[in-house]
């Protein structure tokens, strides 16, 4: 049976706070501990430090968008298509920033950092058709 | 919800909660380590607590950064693109009559030198130096050891040019293109590095008379965290346990696993810069085969005296070295007069026996320009009016000088620029009140002098006591033998010694002395002449005077002066100079005031060059040995 995609965008705001609060605290957990592998590299923390922050905002983004997606956006077509937009940025871009610290160089990124503007992409894509179908 | 039939909710929420540690406590396990890397890299060791200043990194964010923009911490590092700044562009490098060809290849820097057996390829593997001038170094095989050999070509970073290592020091031009030759593991690694291990393989051997071998390595390649904060291992390992550190946080007392060098005594202050800026032998003598392969013993927070014997001019020379090596260092009142000396000058001076004084009154290492490294409060006569309150309320009073003039800036009458150093001249670090009847009576360069350049020593020791009120001593000779109613600039650049002479061809050139820009040609006179001293480093400073010169009053001589090569032999040099003196005898007239009659020059602009040469017999040439 087809789930609703305002309820899967619920389900993806709750599931991306549920990974990225204890995100938060195992960062300032290695903070406290002063771990060298994670301090020592300034590119590793500024990533991880912009993977916890993306998840947290997109995730209040998604919960928003599930609670007043209905009432803006009436196509029920569109709003499922702007739906899975946000789906994709909201994981993809808080998860490209965590993996471009993991097997990253001293001087770069891994190659997973590439999620990042995919997902910034689809953030874009949904922005402007929910801003097109706003009612 | 359809999906809680598929799949329990608490073990979907359990499961996202610790998809983020886990991920992680992974990534960490297998990913890249910069502290390990930077231990793993050849010529690194982790003995004796020593961490690395990239242990230090995660926790001191400011302060290593601070750090890394110092030239301590670029003062050894391995060649590469982005450490090397000399030009490798294949242009030839000639001097006495020899070439060498700095070229880069694949992103590695060689030099195409003159051998014992024709000419050979040298791969710089490692450079030293990142402010005045950087020098490079090859490595040797040594059966299984090794050893880093200093190239003959350095790259003058200011000038943006290749000098050959014999004309930066202190002495005459000589053809041998070895002629300071020298091995990275048991010079330059003791204070170009940190924790350094020259590792001397063989020192106890035979086959050391034949060549020595080293198997050197050192905690960081710069001079880094832990040479003033001593060895950090334990602190960084402590200090992972945040109750620990909290705990640290509400006491006032200072950390018992790792040096600050601002909370240590006066004494022990001093020793953490002392320990390199204070030339030195090990205490005792016979433990120089420890730091040979142990290497040297002190560490920061420790009384520097239990380890070193700081180099006197009195110290005597061990081993068949001229017993007069380290005598020469000094001025003949045993005031330093080469760098790396300062600990000695400080330890000298009046504001260290009887007053508080110490490094970290003037410099810090973590803040203000690099240049010098002078904490920003402490410029200019901040530094001295912060012990001496009474001369800050009125000091022209005290100096005598006009408020805005350079007499009445402590340090250039206190801390006159008579110290020799990277072809510069120097601050001395012996803070003491001026005495011109010592001065020329000792050999030295006078505070007075260096600015008054017109002036004789009586005159100075005759103003010196009328304005102070001091009871007049003049001197009764000069060291050199010249007289003592020429002005003590004249005498001195003529036929003082090497540090004479480049002391004041250095002083010339500044703008704060006490002479107009038109009055100076007498200065010009003796700066073109000067420019066919014996010594190169001496032409140096004396080409660099002229164009500051130039500069100040402009007379149409820049292009002539840009085109001299002080490196030139002495044929081209003599026609340099001649070609300078016609050049200001056509010149001068009318834009410079005519010299005073005593100055040796004519009222033409002209050098009254039999005296100058009389003179000029008399100097001393004796080469220095100034261990750079």
């Amino acid at each position: 049976m087809k789930r609703d995609p305002l309820q899967t965008t619920l389900v993806v705001g709750w599931a991306l706070l549920a990974v990225s609060l204890p995100l938060g605290l195992t960062l300032e957990s290695l903070h406290a501990m002063k771990v060298p592998v994670y301090l020592g590299s300034e590119l590793r923390r500024e990533l991880w430090t912009l993977a916890h922050a993306h998840a947290n905002l997109l995730a209040l983004l998604c919960l928003a968008f599930a609670a007043v997606g209905e009432r803006s956006v009436p196509d029920a077509q569109r709003r499922g298509a702007i739906a899975r937009w946000l789906w994709f940025g909201a994981i993809a871009m808080p998860l490209g920033f965590f993996l471009g610290g993991v097997l990253n160089s001293e001087g770069d990124p891994s190659l997973f950092v590439l999620l990042v503007p995919a997902g910034g992409v689809a953030l874009l894509v949904a922005l402007v058709r929910a801003a097109l179908s706003a009612r | 919800m359809q999906s809680a039939s598929r799949f329990p909710r608490p073990l979907a929420i359990v499961g996202c909660m610790l998809l983020a540690p886990l991920a992680v406590a992974l990534s960490l396990w297998r990913g890249h380590d910069p502290v390990e890397h930077a231990a793993a890299l050849p010529l690194i060791h982790r003995e004796d607590g020593f961490a690395g200043s990239q242990a230090c990194a995660g926790c001191h964010v400011d302060q290593h950064a601070s750090w890394s923009r110092t030239f301590h911490s670029t003062m050894t590092q391995r060649a590469s693109p982005h450490s090397v700044v000399g030009a490798f562009d294949g242009r030839v490098v000639a001097y006495e009559g020899q070439e060498a060809r700095p070229f880069e290849r694949d992103g590695k820097f060689f030099m195409d030198l003159p051998g014992k057996q024709g000419r050979r390829t040298a791969e710089v593997v490692l450079t030293v130096g990142s402010r005045r001038y950087q020098q490079y170094f090859e490595r040797e095989s040594r059966g299984e050891d090794f050893a880093f050999l200093r190239l003959p070509i350095l790259w003058h970073i200011e000038a943006k040019r290749w000098l050959h290592l014999n004309t930066v020091f202190l002495g005459p031009d000589d053809a041998n293109w070895d002629a300071h030759a020298a091995e990275w593991n048991e010079n330059c690694i003791f204070c170009h590095t940190t924790a350094p291990q020259p590792r001397m393989t063989n020192y106890a051997l035979p086959s050391r008379r034949e060549q020595e071998r080293f198997d050197s390595e050192v905690a960081d390649l710069g001079i880094a965290c832990e040479a003033c904060h001593g060895p950090g291992a334990a602190h960084a390992q402590a200090q992972r346990d945040p109750l620990r550190r909290y705990a640290g946080s509400f006491s006032s007392a200072p950390a018992d696993d790792i040096v600050n060098p601002k909370r240590l005594d006066q004494q022990r202050s001093v020793a953490v810069c002392g320990q390199c800026h204070g030339q030195r032998l090990p205490q005792p003598i016979s433990r120089v085969a420890d730091w040979l392969t142990r290497g040297p013993s002190f560490r920061a927070g420790e009384d520097l005296l239990a380890h070193v014997l700081p180099i006197r001019r009195e110290t005597p020379v061990f081993g068949p070295s001229d017993p007069e090596t380290f005598s020469l260092r000094f001025w003949e009142d045993g005031t330093p007069r080469l760098t790396a000396y300062e600990y000695q000058g400080l330890t000298q001076s009046a504001c260290y026996e009887r007053g508080e004084l110490s490094c970290n009154s003037c410099h810090t290492m973590h803040g203000g320009d690099v240049h010098g490294q002078i904490e920003p409060a402490n410029r200019g006569n901040a530094a001295c009016l912060q012990c001496h309150e009474e001369i800050a309320r009125d000091v022209p009073a005290h100096t005598k000088h006009r408020a805005d003039s350079s007499g009445s800036a402590c340090m250039d009458c206190h801390m006159p620029r008579m110290v020799y150093g990277v072809i510069e001249l120097h601050r001395s670090h012996r803070i003491e009140n001026p005495d011109p009847a010592m001065a020329a009576e000792k050999g030295r360069p006078s505070a007075c002098t260096l600015c008054h350049l017109d002036k004789s020593p009586l005159w100075a020791a005759r103003e010196t006591s009328r304005l102070w009120d001091l009871p007049l001593r003049e001197p009764t000779s000069r060291a050199d033998g010249a007289s003592l109613e020429l002005a003590d600039s004249l005498a001195s650049i003529l036929c003082g010694d090497a540090v004479q002479r480049a002391a004041y061809a250095a002083a010339m050139g500044r703008g704060e002395a006490a002479l107009a820009p038109r009055d100076k040609a007498f200065v010009r006179v003796l700066l073109a002449v000067t420019l066919g001293d014996a010594y190169p480093s001496v032409r140096w400073l004396a080409q660099r005077s002229l164009q500051a010169l130039e500069r100040e009053l402009p007379l149409g001589l820049a292009e002539q002066l840009a085109g001299i090569d002080h490196t030139l032999g002495a044929e081209q040099r003599r026609r340099d100079v001649i070609a300078c003196l016609e050049s200001l005898v056509r010149l001068a007239p009318g834009r410079l005031a005519a010299p005073a009659p005593g100055l040796l020059v004519t009222p033409d602009f002209r050098a009254e060059l039999q005296a100058l040469i009389t003179l000029m017999n008399h100097q001393e040439r004796r080469a220095i040995a100034i261990g750079e």
